[in-house]
């Protein structure tokens, strides 16, 4: 009974440093959001509250926060509070089985844990899509329980275009578990270690399924150029039409958790998560986690720099392009990289 | 469709191409830091305006204080959306001489089209670059005499001469002086103190 108070007050604290972590990510995120847009199109984006704007995610969530909460008439009252939970919760969940930096365990008053790591279940990837997927169902209620045509649309988009990129990014990440031969987010990253040489995009020459997951992973969390469920120049606010004050925030909070947890995913599976681009680490043996860290924080922040690149640059995809690109381009790569990856493993091994 | 064709749309190279005019400009904007923005903070720092700008139309006077309208009407007549109303009378003691007794401009009715500026033969009109007016209440943009007179005084501060080459009690317009050659030091009066 003990052993397990233990382990549940143990696991418990983790949870709790990294949901505020990512959730302060997530906050800020915004603000560089709109600070790497502006600076990329020769304005200044928010200056005001505090010096160079520094404070505006603390003004927005106060913002939302106190906003009128409205629920419209011919809303199902039900369905439409759940929607934001449905799409906030699955987007934190997908954190539990990350690993942030090296896979030790450490003693501290007698308690011997993984710091770095919630939990690290042996089907880690497959539990993190497995969340992604249930994640759609909040956009896909959100829209239809708002009872406005806008949001249906916006909610029928998002079903059918999240279910053909999830389907992608499925594929794309097969060629990392030949590999590895595991589906544990730790084994993978472990099994990329010793320079950037030995990570999965260059050492396993992944790069297909690399570019197939990174497409696949800006248009499963509703980003520009694939934000065809949002898409406010056709359907005002797509599923969100309808939402205000902090259900439109658990929402906003979602599309950027979402894009977190896919950078991170895509900095564990391709780019060797907290593995240092050169053999052995530069720190001693028991400070080897704060560059182990250091690491990992680079290659999220590049991918969620490349969100924001991406969004600066790409105007958004019609309707029939973005399927017509899912199905008939993004597919087809992603089988071939599969069938590569699988020959060439088979060959090697021989 | 061609190979090279074939590999730029497999490389993504036009995207490419896009992605690399941004990040251009946000390594100018930010690394190397020779590109500003072209964005002003409005209520902090403010544009030049150019000397021919349209804004708030003000009443002058010369330089003794006298104001410059006769109150001919002629602005009102001119005034394209009726914002104009001008109550004329004499002056007394001075009964070929008349004033502006009272002078309204609704400015939330005023387009800026400068005719009521065209139409004064004294120039008594002139515009202004105020343009940061918001008021809460819509009347309060119904500007009377003194307010237009304190316009103008607060932004022209150098006064034209009153020229007075006409008898003083029948001086009306003091017309021509557009046309009169530009004075030089001979031709000014002394100046009493």
């Amino acid at each position: 009974m003990m052993e397990l108070m233990t382990f549940a007050g143990i696991a418990l604290i983790k949870i709790v440093v990294v949901l505020i972590v990512v959730l302060t990510t997530v906050a800020f995120l915004t603000l560089a959001e709109r600070k790497v847009l502006s600076w990329m199109q020769d304005r200044m984006g928010p200056m005001e509250v505090g010096p160079y704007g520094i404070l505006q995610p603390l003004a927005d969530g106060l913002k939302l926060f106190f906003k009128e909460d409205i629920i419209p008439a011919g809303a199902n009252w039900a369905l439409f509070s759940l929607a934001p939970i449905l799409s906030l919760v699955p987007a934190l969940i997908g954190f539990a089985v990350i690993p942030y930096g090296p896979n030790k365990e450490v003693e501290l008053f007698g308690y011997t844990f993984k710091p770095f790591v919630i939990t690290d279940i042996n089907i880690g990837i497959l539990y993190i899509l497995a969340f992604a997927s249930i994640g759609a169902y909040g956009v896909i209620l959100g829209g239809w329980a708002s009872n406005n045509k806008y949001s249906l649309l916006g909610g029928l988009r998002a079903a059918a275009q999240v279910i053909s990129y999830e389907l992608n990014i499925g594929l794309a990440i097969i060629g990392v578990l030949i590999l590895s031969g595991s589906l544990s987010m730790v084994k993978i990253a472990e099994a990329q270690a010793g320079g950037f040489w030995h990570w999965y995009i260059f050492g396993g020459l992944q790069v297909i399924g690399f570019v197939v997951y990174l497409i696949s992973a800006v248009a499963e969390t509703n980003r520009l150029p694939f934000d065809l469920a949002e898409a406010e120049s056709e359907l005002v606010a797509g599923w969100m039409t309808e939402y205000s004050g902090m259900r439109f925030a658990f929402f906003f909070m979602a599309e950027y958790t979402n894009m977190v947890l896919v950078s991170c995913v895509a900095a564990v599976l391709f780019f060797g998560g907290w593995q240092a681009p050169y053999p052995g680490t530069l720190l001693p043996e028991n400070l080897a986690w704060i560059e182990g860290i250091f690491w990992f924080t680079v290659k999220v922040f590049f991918f969620l720099f490349m969100f924001f690149w991406l969004r600066a640059t790409l105007p958004r995809l019609r309707y029939d392009q973005l399927m017509r690109f899912g199905w008939k381009v993004m597919l087809p790569l992603a089988l071939t990289n599969v069938v590569l990856t699988a020959i060439a493993v088979y060959l090697v091994r021989q | 469709m061609t190979l090279g064709q074939w590999v730029k749309r497999l490389t993504f190279y036009e995207i490419l191409i896009g992605m690399k005019a941004t990040i251009t400009v946000f390594i100018q904007r930010i690394i190397l830091r020779n590109r500003p923005a072209v964005t002003l903070q409005y209520p902090h720092e403010k544009r030049d305006l150019p000397g021919s700008y349209r804004g708030m139309i003000a009443l002058l006077r010369y330089d003794d204080e006298t104001e410059k309208c006769v109150g001919c009407d002629l602005c009102e007549a001119a005034c394209p959306s009726r914002v104009i109303t001008v109550i004329s009378a004499e002056k007394e003691g001075e009964p070929m001489k008349r004033y502006a007794k009272e002078y309204y401009m609704d400015m939330s009715r005023c387009i800026f089209c400068g005719l009521c500026i065209q139409a004064c033969p004294v120039d008594a009109l002139a515009m202004t670059k105020e343009y940061e007016w918001a008021v809460y209440n819509k009347r309060d943009l119904r500007l009377n005499k003194p307010q237009l007179l304190a316009l103008g005084d607060r932004n022209f501060p150098e006064r034209e001469r009153k020229i007075e080459f006409q008898h003083h009690n029948v001086a009306f317009f003091n017309i021509g002086h557009h046309d009169l050659p530009p004075m030089t030091s001979k031709d000014q009066p002394p100046v009493t103190p």
